[in-house]
């Protein structure tokens, strides 16, 4: 099945982008559009890691439920920016505000199914998502559960789920599968199959060559696999166009691992400053990678400690818990 | 919305989704026809074509069959296509170009730039591709209001959704007598498609009429068997020359009860249901494709009058087809509702943010510049 190409799909994005945005100002429109422009907001700021787009389409999202309190697509709406932001206990509320409202059962269930996924309570995501599955067999919900299986670190089950739903995607735009096989990458390397997780961020790039988080997975592999100078060369150009201090982060890892001290030193000092700037403003969606980085950087074991317990507190995952091992035996 | 994000996959890639198609004689070069094929609803500027899909517009020829099981027409096997492909952009920022070809089924090529708006011109097929301001107009709102009141909600001056909006859009010039061949015709049943290019070719979306898709299988509340199923990408990924069996009656069930609501919003009922308690235009719309006849010259508001026609069982009198200033929306919602029994139902809104011009490539150039509006305040947690 061939795709469009990532670039054009990519341009198509933002020219979709700029005229809801003209048809907004312009006051010719309604909530629909409204939502849909803060779903593609946060999808170019996915692609991207720009941090920026999350925080406009949550500041957007938080005006159309003031602007719209009766409209349970705006409750829908904000519910999704803030399950970006692992404001979960709040996203509930909005889907039980939507529900309330009126909004479709079935949308509400599967948002909710993403929330239970993301504080580990996979029993409860399951049901959810098997039922979906089982009702439509599509690349959605098929997807859905397989990332949930890989969650669950049943990557046998999960690896079948992959192929299935990536054989039911008729579609030609590159954004589901790219986002899909970079779920498949990461699976596989939170399992530590370098070689496995490779295969499907290359995969991802192949099909959204502007794809952040996967280009910034692929250096991480490389540096990993020996080949530091590749690694470098692409972090350089993630930590420079994007406002997600990981590509930082891990730019400082790697530059010091290759005996470059002081330019190491530099981006670490970036990091930090940016992930203290983002704690401040979303404790809850960068605690469990700010205390990576403290863990990492091995600058502030407490602080690394605090970072994991309050993620740990806020979703019993498996990743969660495995963090929150090691800051403790630090 | 005449096709503008008509159906969940329509509506997740705008780049495959059919807005509009138009078929009419060139108002100033007779033995021509024009093809348009429009896709990408509210387009930014910058917006192009997928290089994975090919935009194709099918013909075949058609005689007018009133008893015929299908509809009312009978269409032959013999098939011209036109297909236009896309490839990836080259340069960058303004200088980005896209080009693109279209080939017939006769074997003629012609290779374009996107957005030139000369286009390019071969053995009697000239092209234009790129983006253009929509010539579609339509109060989207008021009709979804008519939905869901289930009264007439238009209003004597109407909004049109499509106000100053932009598409990207397919301009085929095709000489007549280089294309078909002397035997056929000169009924034509057209139809346009987005398909996958591949081993595996799917077909994303197909048009034929206007609203088709948007009016008569979208709403779920009259449909008293499926009322929780969305069906337009089924509907889409049937070929209108020969439907498929196995969506057959989940389609008809809720055309047949969309039609028979459209029908009742004047309080009588216009168009009494057959023996097998189908409505008579049902399996105009099922497999939904429009018809022009080739011999007859342009005529700015033939749209549906062949049809017509045919229903009343008297000679057509126009090219049929739809061009592109043609309130095809007015006569369409008349038709369904008081199937011509009744004074002229109109949207209020009676023509294109700008009219069509008359020449090449018809379409008026694109919205330029759309302002970028300011961020909204960031609101501390």
């Amino acid at each position: 099945m061939h795709l469009t190409a990532g670039t054009l799909a990519m341009i198509n994005l933002q020219a979709q982008i700029e005229s809801l945005e003209r048809r907004i100002e312009a006051g010719w429109t309604g909530i629909a559009d409204k939502t849909t422009l803060i779903e593609l907001i946060a999808l170019r700021g996915q692609v991207r890691s720009r941090i920026s787009d999350y925080e406009w389409a949550e500041a957007a999202a938080e005006k159309l439920a003031r602007d719209a309190p009766t409209d349970p697509a705006a409750f829908v709406a904000r519910a999704r920016v803030r399950i970006g932001f692992h404001r979960f206990s709040e996203a509930l509320s909005d889907l039980d505000t939507a529900h309330d409202l009126g909004a479709d059962r079935a949308d509400i269930d599967a948002e909710r199914a993403s929330i239970f996924q993301a504080v580990g309570r996979y029993d409860d995501a399951i049901a959810i998502y098997d039922k979906v599955a089982t009702r439509r067999a599509e690349f959605d919900s098929l997807g859905a559960l397989a990332t949930l299986h890989a969650d669950c670190g049943e990557i046998e089950i999960a690896e079948q789920l992959f192929d299935e739903s990536r054989a039911c995607y008729r579609n030609v735009s590159p954004f589901p599968p790219a986002l899909l096989d970079f779920q498949r990458g990461h699976m596989w390397l939170e399992e530590g199959d370098l070689h496995q997780a490779r295969i499907w961020f290359e995969s991802a790039l192949r099909s959204l060559p502007a794809y952040a988080a996967a280009d910034g997975h692929l250096a991480e592999i490389e540096a990993a696999l020996g080949a530091p100078e590749g690694a470098v060369a692409r972090l350089l150009t993630l930590a420079t166009s994007s406002d997600d201090p990981d590509y930082s982060a891990s730019l400082a890892r790697i530059l010091k691992e290759a005996g470059h001290e002081e330019e190491a030193r530099e981006w670490r000092s970036a990091a930090a400053a940016r992930y203290d700037e983002l704690m401040t403003r979303h404790p809850e969606a960068f605690a469990d990678h700010a205390a990576e980085f403290w863990l990492e950087a091995d600058g502030d074991r407490d602080r690394a400690l605090r970072l994991a317990t309050m993620n740990l507190e806020l979703r019993k995952t498996r990743r969660a818990q495995h963090l929150f091992a090691r800051a403790c035996a630090k | 919305m005449s096709d503008h994000a008509s159906g969940p996959r329509a509506f997740a890639d705008p780049v495959v989704d059919i807005t509009d198609m138009y078929a009419f004689p060139s108002p100033q070069q007779s033995g021509t026809l024009v093809l348009v094929l429009n896709v990408f609803p509210f387009a930014g500027t910058a917006a192009l074509f997928s290089d994975a899909v090919e935009y194709r517009l099918r013909l075949r020829p058609a005689t007018i069959a009133p008893n015929h099981p299908g509809s009312l027409f009978a269409v032959g096997r013999k098939e011209y296509t036109i297909g236009c492909r896309f490839a990836l952009p080259s340069g960058d920022g303004d200088s980005l170009v896209q080009k693109g070809s279209c080939t017939t089924s006769a074997g003629a090529t012609v290779r374009f730039n996107v957005n030139d708006e000369l286009g390019s011109e071969s053995r009697g097929l000239r092209v234009f591709a790129g983006v253009r301001m929509d010539p579609f107009f339509f109060d989207g709102r008021k009709a979804l209001e008519t939905i869901v009141t289930r009264k007439l909600a238009f209003a004597a001056q109407g909004n049109s959704t499509m106000f100053r909006q932009n598409v990207l859009s397919i301009v085929i010039e095709l000489d007549i007598a280089r294309t078909f061949d002397p035997g056929d015709g000169p009924l034509f049943a057209v139809v346009g498609e987005t398909v996958t290019t591949g081993p595996m070719e799917i077909r994303l979306e197909r048009y034929g009429r206007p609203d088709v898709k948007n009016l008569l299988v979208f709403p779920k509340d009259f449909d008293t068997v499926n009322r929780d199923i969305e069906l337009r990408d089924l509907y889409n990924q049937e070929d209108a020359f020969k439907l498929g069996p196995a969506y057959g009656g989940a389609l008809r069930t809720r055309m047949n009860s969309n039609l028979a609501f459209w029908d009742s919003l004047d309080g009588k009922v216009d168009w009494p249901l057959d023996s097998g308690s189908a409505h008579p235009l049902l399996a105009l719309f099922l497999s939904d494709f429009m018809v022009i006849d080739l011999s007859k010259p342009y005529a700015p508001d033939s749209y549906f009058e062949i049809e017509q026609s045919a229903l009343k069982r008297i000679p057509h009198q126009t090219c049929g087809g739809r061009s592109l200033n043609d309130d095809a929306i007015d006569t369409f919602l008349t038709i369904m509702v008081n199937g011509g029994n009744g004074p002229r139902i109109s949207d209020g809104v009676d023509q294109a943010t700008v009219r069509a011009s008359p020449t090449f490539p018809y379409l008026a150039p694109p919205e330029p510049n759309p302002p970028v509006p300011k961020a909204p305040e960031i609101v501390s947690n």
